[in-house]
């Protein structure tokens, strides 16, 4: 019922549109690199890389080095745990939801109490 | 990806009996919680929810606008503070003869960053626990390899 929140960065990895962006360039594949990524979007190199950073940090990314390069790939399995995470949560409200509603209309004794001390 | 849940239930019952059940311990304490409740229904009153196999929540209430708009901050998990807690916001509206009753969750993102700190604040958390002894037990795979 209760379960604690996955690590906040990815949450705040994630709330940026252009890191977005660059995570969903990144998850196509293909071994991007920071000035392949900056020619797919209106943001300068620079801005790129220090994106990579954060979504690296944020265990969403990861980078080995060819040659005189650094090459990007994604690590869905944070991505998946956040997810799964936030479908909890979202569980969670939908059973309280249920079990408000059955209370609300419920005509049980209860009804009657609360709409006699009105 | 947004560190918001919305969610929405329309109930065949009205208003004012759903804000009841919304904000009145006796009840939140039962379709909330599963082992009471205590709110002082004020801005910046105190909230704390149990359940029997949990142990208890605290929060603080921020809004309170009968019979439409109710919201409190809450610690799912460890102890409440501003930064460890996320906001719910009920919003009820008529619907239909009935309510409609929508539900905001926000601020995930700015909960404190190791779950594992989390886990570690909250006494009698049994899964903290079994999280506790995973890595203990991974690392001692790991070191046996």
């Amino acid at each position: 019922m209760i379960s604690p929140a996955p690590d906040a960065e990815v949450f705040a990895a994630l709330a940026d549109p252009t890191r977005w962006q660059v995570l969903s360039l990144v998850a196509q594949g293909g071994g991007a690199t920071a000035t392949t990524l900056a020619g797919e979007l209106p943001v300068s190199r620079v801005a790129v890389v220090k994106h990579l950073g954060v979504l690296d940090r944020a265990g969403l990314v990861e980078s080995r080095r060819a040659g005189r390069e650094v090459r990007f790939a994604a690590r869905p399995a944070r991505l998946e745990e956040t997810a799964r995470w936030m479908s909890g949560v979202a569980a969670e409200w939908d059973d309280r939801l249920a079990r408000l509603k059955r209370l609300a209309e419920s005509a049980g004794p209860e009804t009657a109490t609360e709409q006699e001390a009105r | 990806m947004q560190d918001t849940i919305e969610r929405e239930v329309e109930i065949a019952a009205p208003v004012d009996r759903v804000w009841a059940l919304v904000t009145e311990a006796e009840h939140l304490g039962t379709w909330f919680a599963d082992a009471g409740a205590e709110i002082d229904l004020k801005p910046g009153g105190e909230l704390s929810l149990t359940w029997a196999e949990n142990g208890t929540s605290r929060g603080r209430v921020e809004r309170v606008e009968p019979p439409t708009t109710f919201a409190f901050r809450w610690a799912s998990v460890g102890e409440f503070s501003e930064e460890n807690s996320t906001l719910v916001e009920f919003t009820l509206s008529e619907h239909d003869r009935g309510t409609r009753v929508h539900v905001l969750e926000s601020g995930f993102a700015s909960l404190p960053k190791s779950a594992e700190d989390q886990v570690a604040h909250h006494a009698g958390n049994t899964e903290g626990w079994k999280i506790e002894l995973g890595h203990l037990a991974e690392y001692a795979e790991r070191s046996a390899a």
